[in-house]
């Protein structure tokens, strides 16, 4: 079986019947006109049904496959420093949080510190300069 | 008098053309152009960066200035992305961008030979005349395609929408069921906000956000940006090879121009054609357009060795796509490709809807359109020209540098849209998504199709049935209507009957 088949078409049959069941909470249509639930339900139902289709492809699939997930480590740890980041978003001053973020950022993926800390700061300044300064956006 | 008639069409015709042109004869949108074009280079010169990456991550760039000003920049990162894509295709065999996979066949085996810089020349030009060749293909033929399209109805554009829908699934390669399901999700995505026919909230979960429903500009930035450099950072044990500086010759001779005059003409022509597809690209052109320059060629042998032909018919081929692309999205606003679907939401946000009502009202923003796509493959080709060497040591740049600054660009870009963290949130998910459906070998396009085609097969279908009272059969007596659901039928039809067929010819 191919194990990355498999996991998808579950996740997709959840997400078509979820779609299929939720079109019933809507109001429905009148004079025979599909109502606000038709699409819903017409899109979870189609995708329910070719989700079994990846399903049994996944369970027949012959040898077992299973997704490549070289370098898991370092994608966990930037999906975690980027989940920080926004979790700390307004807090302090827009250019030193961003410029610690990158630095670490930079740091974890294998960078000296002389050169994160160099080149995050100045990141951070050009567009900081960029955004704030030429676009007029509000950054902190 | 119908004399005096057409003299009349023909003067308003040039009016609205000189009106295109004086739009951007303008220092800033040149300006804009120029940093469009150069940023392109750099981002398809960079494996990894695509075009599609550098317009969304760009996009939100473009919201403070004019339309023209944004587009400018935006249509300079196409057109300078797709050849510069050839560069490490040619130095290092690996494709810039997903269109030079074929540049990589014959522009590899030239380096390999000692003529890098010959390959980096016919690249520049070739594409040149591939973007321009498919430029004429959309000023002369994107009128009488719009004013055809001017018949359609709502049950036409239902038609059309599920059509797009098809095609890209149908273009999955060996994945058209997830192809689907990708597009199918798509379109669950565009369900949330007000209901479009009798405004009821559907999937808000009670969030004021949600009401206009997802972002897309976010979404892009996250699938396209985001979630390429978590690929990227996930294989960065796969070391990236370096370039040398040394190039040699740049400039095709005489006799070598002549040889592959053909090649790069035919190559442009079914590029334009294949790129008009919804949803197929340049890579599907540039290998069909090797694959006929080589079974026209006498010299069939020397095809993914070094030929020159080969060469020119890729590049050119997986440059003209842009046009055939862009002439797809104007007129019926239908995206042709990933680029062209984000630069009809960039579109959208300048208030300019792509479609056949945009021929009809605002005739001289198309020429300006024309003439930007001009100046750009004029540009690019210079760049091509003169910056190979530069262009090359670009590729020395360490990836971590190159991850950060995209990471903080789209995630800066992301907020400014709305000053809004849900927007920043969004980004994030649709980047984890990315990963994960990159790594599950989800086809990203579909999704993205779905997301824009959604809202528009919905109302129309409703709307179609609200015309016809309801009667489901009733629409199905409309010719263009039938044409478009038969050719979405075979399209997903199609991947099903050539698997039954063995390939003839296996690409080098």
């Amino acid at each position: 079986m191919t194990r990355a088949d498999s996991i998808s078409g579950g996740a997709f049959l959840a997400v078509g019947l979820a779609l299929v069941a939720s079109g019933w909470t809507f109001p429905p249509g009148v004079g025979g006109l599909p109502g606000a639930g038709f699409f819903p339900q017409a899109i979870g139902g189609l995708m329910a049904l070719q989700a079994v289709g990846l399903l049994l492809k996944g369970e027949s699939g012959g040898e077992d496959r299973r997704p490549e997930m070289s370098g898991t480590r370092q994608v966990a740890g930037t999906a975690a420093l980027l989940f920080a980041y926004l979790l700390l978003w307004g807090t302090g001053f827009f250019a030193v949080r961003t410029a610690v973020f990158l630095a670490l950022l930079l740091r974890f993926l294998g960078q000296g510190w002389l050169s994160a800390t160099g080149y995050s700061a100045a990141l951070t300044a050009f567009v900081y300069l960029a955004f704030s300064m030429g676009l007029n956006v509000s950054l902190e | 008098m119908p004399g005096s008639d057409f003299r009349s069409e023909v003067r308003a015709l040039i009016a609205e053309i000189l009106a295109g042109l004086a739009a951007i004869l303008d220092w800033q949108v040149l300006g804009f152009l120029a940093v469009g074009v150069s940023l392109g280079a750099v981002f398809g010169s960079l494996p990894g960066l695509t075009a599609t990456m550098g317009v969304a991550v760009l996009t939100p760039l473009t919201f403070w200035v004019s339309a023209e000003q944004g587009l400018a920049m935006l249509l300079g990162i196409y057109c300078g992305a797709i050849p510069a894509g050839g560069i490490p295709a040619i130095l290092i065999n690996v494709p810039g961008t997903p269109a030079s996979i074929a540049t990589t066949w014959d522009g590899y085996a030239l380096t390999r030979k000692g003529s890098a810089g010959l390959a980096l020349g016919v690249n520049a030009i070739a594409s040149a005349v591939g973007q321009l060749t498919s430029i004429m293909f959309l000023a002369f033929l994107a009128f009488p395609i719009a004013r055809f399209a001017l018949q359609f109805g709502p049950a036409e554009y239902f038609g059309l929408a599920l059509l797009g829908i098809s095609l890209m699934a149908g273009v999955s390669g060996r994945h058209v069921i997830k192809g689907m399901l990708a597009g199918m999700l798509g379109l669950a995505l565009a369900l949330v906000g007000l209901d479009p026919m009798t405004a009821y909230p559907r999937y808000t979960f009670g969030m004021s956000e949600f009401l206009d429903g997802i972002s897309f500009v976010p979404v892009m930035i996250g699938l396209f940006g985001l979630g390429e450099v978590l690929i990227q950072i996930s294989e960065r044990h796969k070391a990236r090879k370096s370039a040398s500086a040394e190039i040699g010759r740049i400039l095709p001779s005489a006799p070598e121009a002549k040889t592959m005059a053909g090649a790069t003409f035919s190559g442009a022509t079914i590029g334009t054609m294949v790129g008009a597809i919804p949803a197929a690209g340049g890579d599907i052109g540039s290998v069909i357009a090797w694959e006929q320059a080589r079974r026209a060629s006498r010299d069939k042998d020397s095809f993914g060795k070094g030929s020159l032909r080969g060469l020119a018919a890729s590049c050119s081929a997986c440059n003209a796509a842009i046009g055939g692309a862009m002439t797809t999205m104007l007129t019926l606003g239908i995206p042709g490709d990933a680029v062209s679907a984000i630069l009809i939401g960039a579109l959208l946000i300048h208030g300019i809807q792509p479609g056949p009502l945009l021929f009809a009202g605002n005739q001289s923003f198309v020429f300006s359109i024309v003439f930007l796509l001009v100046f750009a493959s004029l540009l690019i080709m210079a760049v091509g020209l003169l910056g190979a060497r530069p262009l090359a040591r670009i590729l020395n740049i360490p990836p971590p540098w190159l991850w950060t600054g995209i990471v903080l660009f789209g995630t800066v870009g992301a907020y400014a849209l709305n000053n809004a963290t849900v927007d920043v949130w969004a980004m994030y998910a649709a980047g984890l998504a990315g990963f994960l459906f990159r790594k599950a070998r989800i086809p990203l396009g579909p999704l993205v199709l779905g997301l824009i085609l959604g809202p528009m097969m919905e109302s129309n279908l409703r709307r179609a049935l609200i015309l016809s009272r309801g009667d489901w059969l009733g629409l199905l007596t409309r010719p263009i209507l039938l044409v478009f659901l038969a050719a979405a039928v075979l399209s997903l039809l199609w991947p099903l009957m050539r698997r039954k067929r063995p390939a003839t010819h296996p690409q080098p």
